[in-house]
């Protein structure tokens, strides 16, 4: 059952994926049912069901939106699936709640100040929601057409013809509406709005005329009438944005200035209180709805002291998102200092925090993300050799386990093969090392290697204190 | 009898020589009424003398912005823009109601990534001193293809043609602002070279105003130095 959902999902993604495959593409939610309950295997989601099921918990806190500036801390060892409960809840909590991630060494720019860098993620994490009048084409399209330039570069030019019952209009687009019409399979006899000053494309149906063009329709289509009158109209739409964006829209320089500063760098303060204020003005008078997100905050040890208490004053705002961090440190130093606290971060912010742990997975949930891993890297393995990879997995770490499903599978392409066999595994793990077996072979030939007087020990004795 | 009938008469022609002074008067006064009227005595202006050319920035109390630009020889408008600001606070750009529109310094394309073709209908207005005039360029379709009709109900006029391939519906702000009908009788139309013109005749209302208006924005003192960077000799 499962599987059959996972081919139908491969098989629709397999048309319109545009994005690479990353570390984390596999996960597309929670995969909690509607009473927030864990399942099993869902969404790319395997086992870790304590700390799922607080995600959920989480999850419905940030949805019902009341609770501003509550911090939650993510901690486990490496390879136990923080990040991946992170991704999963901001797929969970769709594309309209904001959500920003960022590593906890990004704040560390000669630009920008640390708390400007932070204060800048925090406002980039509250989203408002908010009417505003805005150009929409709307019509039935009777044309695409798409050109390559010329040369190998040549920029894509393309022409949309679009039409109501009354007129008809040609249209030149860019590079960017090209992509996003193909992204949305649009074809003639669709109808559609174009919102002109974002460029969002919404498919409304099928056009009546075009009901008899086919035998076989999808379950899905949906037959509309072409529009009437002009195809440009004025018309209420709701937008959200967050905080930062409007900030960034107030700051630049105005005039011929603003050509020359491309970047924003840091944002003045002032602005910053006016747009508050604004923002307050548009919520008492009910045009603006503020939609608090979620700031994550990947290796949080990174951070450092200031940063830390600058977290505890921003976090007792109304206006707070919430902020979710993850770590993979037990007790260590605090940045900045010389003193020692749990996971690396003092102990009011910890306080101020509700920890979710995260525990290594068991042989049989490992094989499962790396079955779950070998659909997304479009990898077919043979049994056998997957129980060899759970064992590398167990052994090893997942992340390397994980490496050798590509290299495998391009050993196993070599040989013509279309499935990938237990010598294909064993022969990537003898050509990478994994982490281990390195530190095993530079214990051994350390004397050969560069810069080696053999009082290495000693200097890394320096470093530990 | 006879006489009563005569003072009856007597009577209704007086009624209708009253009934066309209180019109008179009325139609006099009636454009000073207007919401658009006061909000222009209300507004900040300051002017500036180009040459030929009086232009005045006015400022209104709801914060919008609106530019004018007479010939003083003429006393036609040349050129009315708004500026349009952003809810959000970008800053605006000029949106032109009436002459030719501003030709943009820099080609902005970072919002808008889909635009008509070169080869389009485009809409301009353009008045003279009776009429309110459109000028709809590419336009190939012979004179019977079009259809003008006033409709009252948005009071717009509204252009489209027997081929489906164009329709349009134009505004009126100059008679939607006096709270005027749009009549089909002072609709004209005339087609060459591409271009479809349309003349609407303005009414004695809106000429009334006009000619008083003018005498208004005559008393806008205009800055005297203005610090021309920007002449080259």
């Amino acid at each position: 059952m499962t599987s059959l959902a996972a081919a139908q999902v491969q098989e629709v993604r397999s048309i319109t994926r545009i994005e690479r495959i990353g570390a984390h593409s596999h996960i597309r939610g929670l995969g909690l049912d509607d009473a927030l309950e864990p399942r099993a295997v869902s969404q790319g989601m395997v086992g870790q069901k304590m700390a799922r099921k607080a995600a959920g918990v989480i999850l419905q806190m940030i949805r019902e939106g009341k609770i501003a500036g509550r911090a939650v801390l993510l901690a486990g060892q490496p390879g136990t699936g923080k990040t991946a409960i992170a991704m999963g809840l901001a797929q969970a909590l769709g594309p309209d709640t904001p959500f920003t991630s960022m590593a906890g060494s990004e704040i560390y720019s000669l630009e920008m100040s640390k708390t400007e860098a932070l204060t800048q993620a925090i406002r980039k994490s509250i989203g408002i929601r908010i009417k505003e009048e805005s150009e929409i084409i709307e019509g039935e399209v009777v044309e695409v057409v798409v050109e390559r330039g010329i040369g190998a570069g040549g920029a894509r030019t393309g022409r949309l013809t679009l039409k109501t019952t009354d007129m008809e209009t040609n249209y030149d687009m860019g590079t960017k509406m090209i992509d996003s019409l193909l992204k949305e399979k649009v074809q003639a006899g669709d109808v559609i709005t174009i919102d002109k000053a974002t460029g969002k494309i919404n498919r409304l149906g099928r056009s009546f005329a075009r009901a008899r063009d086919y035998d076989a329709t999808g379950q899905q289509a949906r037959f509309v009438q072409c529009p009437e009158g002009e195809l440009q109209k004025r018309k209420e739409v709701v937008h959200t944005v967050t905080l930062h964006e409007v900030d960034v829209i107030n700051s630049r320089t105005h005039g011929f200035l603003a050509l020359f500063s491309g970047d924003t760098g840091e944002i003045k303060s002032e602005i910053r209180e006016q747009i508050n204020c604004k923002v307050a003005e548009w919520r008492e008078e009910g045009k603006a709805e503020m939609i608090p997100g979620v700031l994550f905050i990947d290796e949080a040890h990174m951070l450092d002291i200031e940063c830390f208490s600058f977290m505890n004053r921003a976090l007792e705002s109304d206006t707070a998102p919430i902020v979710i961090m993850a770590t993979n440190r037990g007790i260590t130093r605090i940045r900045g200092t010389n003193y020692k606290s749990p996971h690396g971060i003092p102990l009011d912010l910890l306080d101020r925090m509700i920890i979710v742990p995260t525990a290594p997975y068991s042989h049989q949930e490992l094989r499962e993300i790396l079955n779950i891993r070998c659909e997304e890297e479009d990898c077919q393995m043979s049994a056998d050799a997957l129980t060899v990879l759970t064992r590398v997995a167990t052994e090893t770490s997942l992340r390397y386990a994980i490496q050798l499903i590509t290299t495998a599978s391009l050993v196993a392409r070599r040989r013509k093969a279309t499935e990938v066999s237990m010598e294909d595994v064993k022969k990537v793990y003898s050509l990478f090392l994994d982490e281990h077996r390195s530190e095993q072979f530079l214990k051994e030939y350390q004397d050969e290697f560069m810069f080696n007087d053999g009082s290495g020990d000693g200097h890394q004795m320096d470093i530990m204190h | 009898m006879k006489r009563k009938i005569c003072l009856i008469d007597n009577f209704e022609t007086c009624k209708e020589v009253f009934r066309e002074k209180l019109n008179k008067k009325l139609s006099v006064n009636m454009y000073m009424n207007t919401i658009w009227y006061k909000s222009l005595l209300n507004a900040d202006k300051s002017c500036i003398k180009e040459e030929k050319i009086r232009k005045i920035h006015y400022k209104f109390d709801d914060d919008r912005e609106m530019v004018e630009e007479y010939n003083t020889d003429t006393k036609v408008l040349l050129r009315r823009a708004w500026k349009v600001k952003g809810k959000l606070g970008c800053d605006g750009k000029w949106d032109v109601e009436v002459g030719d529109p501003i030709p943009e310094a820099v080609i902005s394309n970072d919002c808008a990534d889909i635009i008509e073709s070169k080869d389009q209908p485009v809409v301009t207005r353009r008045n003279t001193r009776v009429n309110l005039e459109w000028r709809i360029r590419n336009l190939p379709y012979p004179i019977e293809t079009y259809c003008i009709k006033a409709n009252n109900d948005d009071k717009c006029i509204i252009v489209s043609t027997t081929n489906k391939k164009y329709y349009k519906k134009l505004q009126v702000p100059e008679l939607k602002r006096l709270g005027l009908n749009v009549d089909q009788a002072n609709i004209q139309s005339s087609h060459k070279f591409n271009t479809l013109i349309i003349m609407y005749k303005k009414p004695q209302q809106l000429l009334d105003m006009e000619m008083e208006w003018f005498k208004e924005v005559e008393k806008v003192k205009p800055i005297k130095d203005i610090p021309n960077e920007c002449k080259t000799h």
